[in-house]
């Protein structure tokens, strides 16, 4: 699975934060996402699925498995 | 305006705290938006669906402000959500700014770093609990009085650098600003709202702290279009907001877990492991009774075949998209295990809650300690005894009585 992200479309809500702290974090200036690592961190890929679903802004993408 | 005998008003009635009013299924068989009047009697569109809720919640064509406001539609007589706010010419840049001001202090990695003081606060809270218990043993206590209330109050006075001791004041200013009939009072309360926000910025000014007040102020030194009329509102929101919306989760999210004993033993079993989705379940059912939020059209849009006209109001009811059986299978059964349960609590888009990290912060502490330590809660009467606040704006139930 390979997660890419849109930080101009990111409304910094932080939620893929709280669920997958692994694998993304924020901004500390700004808010907006920061991706850790192009995969989901170990343990983490259903979080990240949910992070697609319920991210405010769509700003998340998944691709493959 | 030929239909208007025909047109039903909000806020709809339900049967009971848990329940949402069946007005909203009925709408919602017939179209995704329908025809309303608003509590104040002016008309606008109400939005039952999920899909069209989502969409519109994203869409930028809808915002806060009214192209022309003297012609807008009012929604209520409270000091909040009861009309157009904000500039239609720069609206989105005001709102861009303060989202990019607050956005860090309600981070994940800041609630998280928060996480060890709300559980204290939490563990005071429920000796309070205990306290008055004991004082009158055999009696209920209200749990609203000792935990719903104080712990968001206490977790948002402390983000925000509020006085705690100030509770009662900007208690009961809250309560007048979100009153449905509070016209002038209503209005009042705002203003004196207002005036406190500014002492306490002033103070903020004199003597900056680690707080998002202080945040605010040093912003607005840099920003001369950031006036103090400005500031001041968006304060007493974030006060408002941050402590009456968990209080109602907290409160809610109590009687739907005690409303059926085998629900409470299940998640009191495992607290733990059950937090995360009980939360979000949580969040998905509770109904604030209200209006929906408030939308108006900047241009004329058409959303599932329904021609909305630019100015029109359009309000967005959460409560019932979260309910909608094309998304949620049994919707109005409370089912932690649900998955995906992408509720649309906070709303979505570029104005979802900027303090949903903390809420769910507080409320993924709150219940796993409450039932950890009171693992025979339970309520002291029936579900249907339980007033709900009708004429609030944040919705809500004024006690809930427990004993263990």
């Amino acid at each position: 699975m390979k997660i890419t992200t849109d930080t101009d479309g990111c409304v910094a809500s932080g939620q893929c934060v709280l669920l997958a702290p692994g694998t993304f974090d924020q901004d500390e200036d700004t808010g907006t996402v920061v991706l850790l690592s192009e995969e989901p961190a170990a343990g983490e890929e259903e979080a990240v699925r949910q992070s697609e679903l319920t991210c405010p802004a769509a700003a998340i993408r998944l691709s493959g498995a | 305006m030929t239909t208007t005998e025909e047109t039903p008003r909000l806020p709809f009635a339900r049967a009971n705290a848990l329940a949402i009013a069946p007005d909203y299924e009925a709408l919602r068989r017939q179209a995704p938006i329908s025809r309303v009047l608003t509590p104040a009697g002016d008309p606008a569109w109400l939005v039952t669906s999920y899909e069209e809720a989502k969409e519109i919640f994203r869409d930028k064509r809808f915002g806060r402000s009214h192209p022309a406001p003297e012609q807008a539609s009012r929604i209520s007589g409270a000091a909040i959500q009861d009309g157009p706010s904000g500039d239609f010419e720069t609206e989105e840049a005001e709102h861009k700014r303060m989202r990019r001001m607050l956005a860090p202090a309600f981070s994940a990695p800041r609630m998280r770093a928060l996480g060890d003081r709300i559980a204290e606060l939490t563990d005071r809270c429920l000796d309070d609990l205990q306290a008055a218990h004991d004082a009158h043993p055999g009696e209920p206590v209200d749990l609203t009085d000792f935990l719903a209330f104080p712990l968001p109050v206490l977790v948002i006075c402390e983000l925000l650098g509020v006085p705690y001791a100030d509770r009662e004041k900007f208690r009961g200013l809250s309560e007048r600003i979100a009153m449905m009939n509070g016209g002038e009072d209503a209005q009042a309360a705002m203003t004196e709202f207002k005036a406190y926000m500014t002492k306490l910025a002033d103070e903020k000014r004199a003597d900056p702290q680690e707080d998002v007040i202080s945040d605010m102020v040093a912003v607005q030194a840099d920003d001369p279009t950031f006036t103090d009329d400005d500031l001041a509102r968006m304060g007493a929101g974030l006060l408002f907001a941050g402590h009456e919306t968990t209080s109602t989760r907290i409160a809610m999210g109590t009687l739907f877990l005690l409303g059926d004993t085998s629900r409470r033993d299940r998640f009191a079993a495992d607290p733990e492991g059950e937090v995360n989705q009980t939360v979000e379940e949580i969040l998905r059912l509770t109904a604030t009774s209200g209006t929906g939020l408030l939308r108006y059209a900047h241009e004329d849009v058409e959303v599932a075949g329904t021609r909305i006209l630019r100015g029109d109001a359009v309000l967005i009811s959460s409560d019932a998209a979260n309910r909608d059986a094309t998304v949620f299978t049994d919707p109005d059964e409370f089912d932690p295990a649900r998955t995906p349960n992408v509720h649309l609590a906070f709303g979505t888009g570029a104005h979802v809650c900027i303090g949903a990290n903390l809420a769910r912060t507080e409320l993924r502490t709150v219940f796993p300690k409450l039932f950890g330590r009171f693992p025979g809660l339970r309520l002291t009467t029936g579900i249907d005894e339980i007033p709900v606040r009708v004429n609030r704006v944040a919705g809500g139930v004024d006690a809930v009585p427990v004993t263990w």
